[in-house]
């Protein structure tokens, strides 16, 4: 089936945010932070604003607005409130923190004054490390909070400490996942234009139409629906779009004031340095482990680096405390005990990224584990197969998480088969015996789907404000419309739904238009994001559709004198059972459910929006990386990647596969390639691509992709989420190839990015971080 | 301003230009092909490709001044009314395209490469494709589309 979306992204007619264009619009460029920690003496906008095309320069003390975002409101009640100005007044929390904006006729005009603008700082400490920020005497970013953590969680099950005494073994390691970026393609930006003083139409380039248009509408005081919300054409999101940043509240702000449309779009290094950096989380892994290779429990400590303020509204606690409640994963454990820390430092904020903090634990949890498999000299599938919990059946993990079944251990088992796995072994101690260097590393593991009510409180995160509509209408022509609040930035929404809906009411997959984007079009949703829409968006439209169907087959019981149960909707005809040739069409029934004759008491219009909210359901998969490693160079070659993807029932495989391997490319990119650092006066160092490594063609295998297919008990249709276990798993995958590869090193990970020189660091001196007591 | 003399897409334009303007924004801003996308401002990740006298250019690395008196073509010029090119209609087929972004850029270095060498091995795709970024596809999708469409234009000629 080809994409419905393709034409229009093929030859260019796809409108993106920066393409859509409105009478006497402005553009607005920010002024920035050049230091990590500065008070702000007196800010000198004089010669910024005299500049040729300027309309205004603006600083905080200016905006006729509100002057904050506050941070928290998504979050556990006991989390701290972060309040984040819009733009800073008294001092800069981190290397581009917004002090002003400029307006003026062109982007060009609005960058020169832009650096015009003089400001006096006063620099303060910078604070880079998120453990040294949490120490007492450490400075502090916001004041007001009286220290630099969000907030401290605490949570165990089982008995943990009995269970850690009586261990025959404790292994412990510490890992490092290192920062990293969505990255996507189109950045940042926003297009305000004020239709009247109380009605705003904003373009946005969002994950999350529905929900800017609730945060936007609270802090300027407006009716939820006098803001219209217009998302065009998304060149990708991954998470970094289901944010409200300032510069987005900024904008109509600025509009209003001098009543013409304005303009930001994210520049490149804007972007790297200053949208949201993720994924970063410090942790330290205990486990219990009896001689036979029984893993009883896991014990960690998860440090997430949130950066100078919290990502509006979902905070910082998306890294760590997403990474602890999946510390369980896919093992069968007696006890789990894990502390969470939600470290300020005085970098970028954190943002959601495609697996949020469940990478980070992954990757620490399974390379934990093969160190135990080393330690024990027991085979890593082997250990993983005592440990597993079965497959099929639900389980409740011991951070309540309701898994709804899948291949846990079949999954593997298909990897280790693709790979030729006995094979595999036997080159690998052909090839040392040449000093080369070969490495394979798997990873099983467990994603949830549906970001909903239900999986946010199994992450710790409250349940409310999670409601999601679409709309199905049959139009009088008996095509069918769809709308829907979700919004696809890819991942091919129009095509699926479109096809559902199809199936649903019988009339063929070109007769289906799919509207969505557009808050003034559509139906209630909360948007795109955590795996939702496929499982979601499907339920809500099977529900809506299905309600679509009944007022049809009662117009059509009518036409052809039977009973509705008798009825039939397929291939644009409605028919007798049995009886194919007394029919009418789609087109027929709809024409006389529009304008009779119809049944007494049946409505009109068949039209119905229905909402779906699902209870929690987990993906499986599991991931196989072979990789080579130059011990001169240390650089690493990925040579085979092997996924055995679970997402229970398949909704369109094409764009299931497109999904897995985007997530993958991802994935090498985190462990081998990106990399987000700062030196130790809080200076970036990666604000372009040239320092910031996307991967290219040449670092991406070809990947191999199997499919099991154990549908959800438990969701509509089947369906379970899918789209980011590519980013959740491969890095645990590569990362364990990389370990088995230079174990004639004693090499043990303990940190990403791994490029050439981390590599050389593990060959020469051996580094083996794993204690064993 | 300097006047600049320009043939996109098949149309001459007279313009008048800022001797600063840069091509990638002439051709969005000024001419309104917004069909070329900017996606880091200096020249690496290729969404802005465009074709200059035929031959694969980033757009954001040069200035409209410079193109006086060249012919150029753009993503819009690919396609013939509803029918896409082989390029656009393989790319579609092999879902090599997620957001959409990258791939006007993609699809004009496509252009000229095929046009250079209408054989290509897929190393020599792949070699290509690393002066392009994606971040939806993982790439591979885009390698065997560009393959599938050098064996259709192959077989036509």
């Amino acid at each position: 089936m080809l994409r419905v979306e393709d034409p229009a992204l093929l030859t260019g007619k796809a409108d993106f945010l920066d393409d859509v264009d409105r009478p006497g619009s402005l553009d607005a460029v920010f002024v920035r932070s050049p230091h990590a920690h500065a008070r702000i003496g007196s800010i000198d906008v004089e010669a910024a604003s005299v500049c040729d095309g300027v309309v205004a320069v603006l600083t905080a003390g200016e905006l006729d607005g509100p002057r904050t975002l506050a941070t928290t409101i998504a979050t556990r009640p006991e989390a701290k409130t972060v309040e984040r100005p819009l733009l800073v007044a008294d001092k800069a929390r981190f290397q581009g923190d917004a002090v002003a904006v400029v307006v003026a006729r062109d982007r060009y005009a609005a960058e020169d004054a832009a650096e015009l603008v003089e400001i006096d700082w006063e620099p303060l400490p910078a604070l880079t490390d998120p453990i040294a920020a949490l120490q007492p005497d450490a400075p502090l970013i916001h004041e007001e909070l009286g220290e630099n953590n969000f907030e401290h969680i605490e949570f165990s099950a089982g008995p943990v400490d009995r269970v850690f005494a009586d261990a025959d073994h404790i292994f412990r390691k510490t890992f490092h996942f290192g920062r990293t970026h969505a990255a996507p393609l189109e950045g940042r930006g926003m297009l305000a234009e004020w239709d009247s003083p109380e009605s705003l139409t904003v373009w946005s380039s969002t994950q999350m139409p529905f929900l800017v248009r609730w945060l936007i509408a609270g802090l300027l005081e407006l009716r939820e629906s006098a803001v219209r919300v217009v998302t065009p054409a998304v060149g990708g999101g991954f998470g970094l779009k289901v944010h409200l940043y300032p510069e987005e509240v900024v904008v109509p702000i600025v509009a209003r004031m001098l009543g013409r449309p304005v303009k930001w779009i994210e520049d490149r290094p804007e972007a790297l340095a200053t949208s949201g950096h993720s994924k970063e989380v410090l942790m330290e892994l205990e486990a219990a482990v009896s001689r036979n290779g029984r893993i009883h429990a896991f014990r960690g400590s998860f440090v997430g680096d949130g950066g100078a303020y919290q990502g509006h509204p979902w905070s910082s606690l998306i890294d760590p405390l997403c990474a602890a409640s999946m510390l369980p994963g896919q093992y069968d454990l007696e006890a789990v005990a894990y502390e969470v820390d939600a470290a300020m430092t005085t970098k970028c904020q954190s943002t959601a990224y495609r697996g949020v903090g469940w990478t980070a634990s992954h990757t620490a949890r399974e390379a934990l584990v093969d160190d135990i498999a080393r330690a024990l000299e027991l085979d890593p599938l082997e250990l993983r197969r005592r440990n597993m919990i079965p497959d099929g059946a639900p389980h409740t993990s011991l951070t309540n998480c309701h898994y709804d079944g899948g291949s846990y251990a079949s999954s593997m088992q298909v990897a280790a088969d693709a790979l030729d796995y006995d094979e595999f072994r036997d080159r690998q101690r052909r090839l040392r015996a040449k000093e080369r260097y070969v490495g394979v590393g798997f990873s099983p593991f467990i994603e949830q789907g549906g970001w909903a009510a239900g999986i946010a409180e199994a992450m710790g995160f409250p349940g409310y404000h999670y409601t999601d509509g679409v709309s199905v209408s049959m139009e009088t022509d008996g095509t069918v419309t769809v709308s829907s609040g979700f919004q696809s930035n890819g991942q091919g929404h129009e095509t699926t739904m479109a096809q559902l809906a199809a199936d649903a009411l019988g009339v063929s997959f070109e007769d289906v238009r799919v509207v969505q984007g557009d808050t003034a079009q559509t139906a209630y949703a909360t948007g795109s994001y955590g795996s939702r829409t496929a499982v979601i968006a499907s339920g809500a439209l099977l529900l809506a559709a299905g309600d679509v169907r009944d007022k049809l087959l009662a117009v059509a019981a009518g036409l052809l004198e039977a009973s509705p149960s008798d009825l039939e909707l397929a291939a644009g005809n409605v028919f007798v059972q049995g009886a194919p040739a007394r029919r009418k069409t789609i087109a027929e029934v709809v024409a006389a459910a529009y304008w009779g004759p119809r049944p007494d008491g049946v409505d009109p219009i068949p039209a119905a929006t229905r909402s779906y909210e699902p209870p929690e359901t987990y993906s499986n998969a599991c991931i196989a990386a072979v990789v080579e490693v130059d011990v001169e160079t240390g650089f690493t070659k990925v040579d085979r990647l092997v996924v055995v993807e679970d997402c229970g029932t398949v909704l369109n495989p094409m764009i299931v596969d497109g999904q897995i391997a985007g997530a993958f490319a991802q994935g090498i990119g985190a462990v081998l390639h990106e990399g987000l650092p700062y030196n130790e006066d809080g200076q970036f160092l990666a604000p372009t691509l040239v320092e910031f490594l996307y991967p290219s063609a040449t670092n991406v295998p070809d990947l191999e992709i199997h499919h099991l297919e154990t549908p959800s008990p438990v969701t509509a249709g089947g369906f379970k989420g899918m789209g980011e276990g590519g980013l959740i798993g491969a890095p645990a995958a590569i990362v364990n190839a990389i370990a088995d590869a230079l174990s004639p090193f004693g090499a043990s990970i303990d940190q990403t990015p791994l490029p050439p020189e981390a590599i050389l660091r593990l060959i020469d001196p051996p580094a083996a971080q794993l204690e064993q007591h | 301003m300097t006047e600049i003399n320009v043939e996109v897409n098949g149309l001459r334009f007279e313009e008048s230009v800022p001797a600063r303007l840069l091509l990638s924004d002439f051709l969005r801003h000024q001419l309104k092909l917004t069909g070329t996308h900017v996606g880091c401002e200096h020249g690496v990740c290729g969404s802005c490709t465009i074709l200059l006298e035929g031959v694969a250019v980033r757009s954001c690395l040069m200035l409209a001044v410079q193109v006086d008196g060249a012919s150029i073509r753009t993503v819009e010029s690919l396609a013939s009314g509803e029918d896409l090119h082989p390029l656009q209609e393989e790319f579609r087929r092999a879902h090599a395209l997620q957001c959409g972004f990258c791939t006007p850029g993609i699809l004009m270095a496509s252009v000229d490469f095929l046009g250079r060498n209408p054989n290509p091995s897929r190393t020599e795709i792949t070699d290509m494709l690393s002066g392009q970024l994606c971040r939806c596809t993982g790439y591979t999708p885009i390698v065997d589309a560009i393959e599938q469409a050098a064996a259709r234009l192959q077989g036509a000629e």
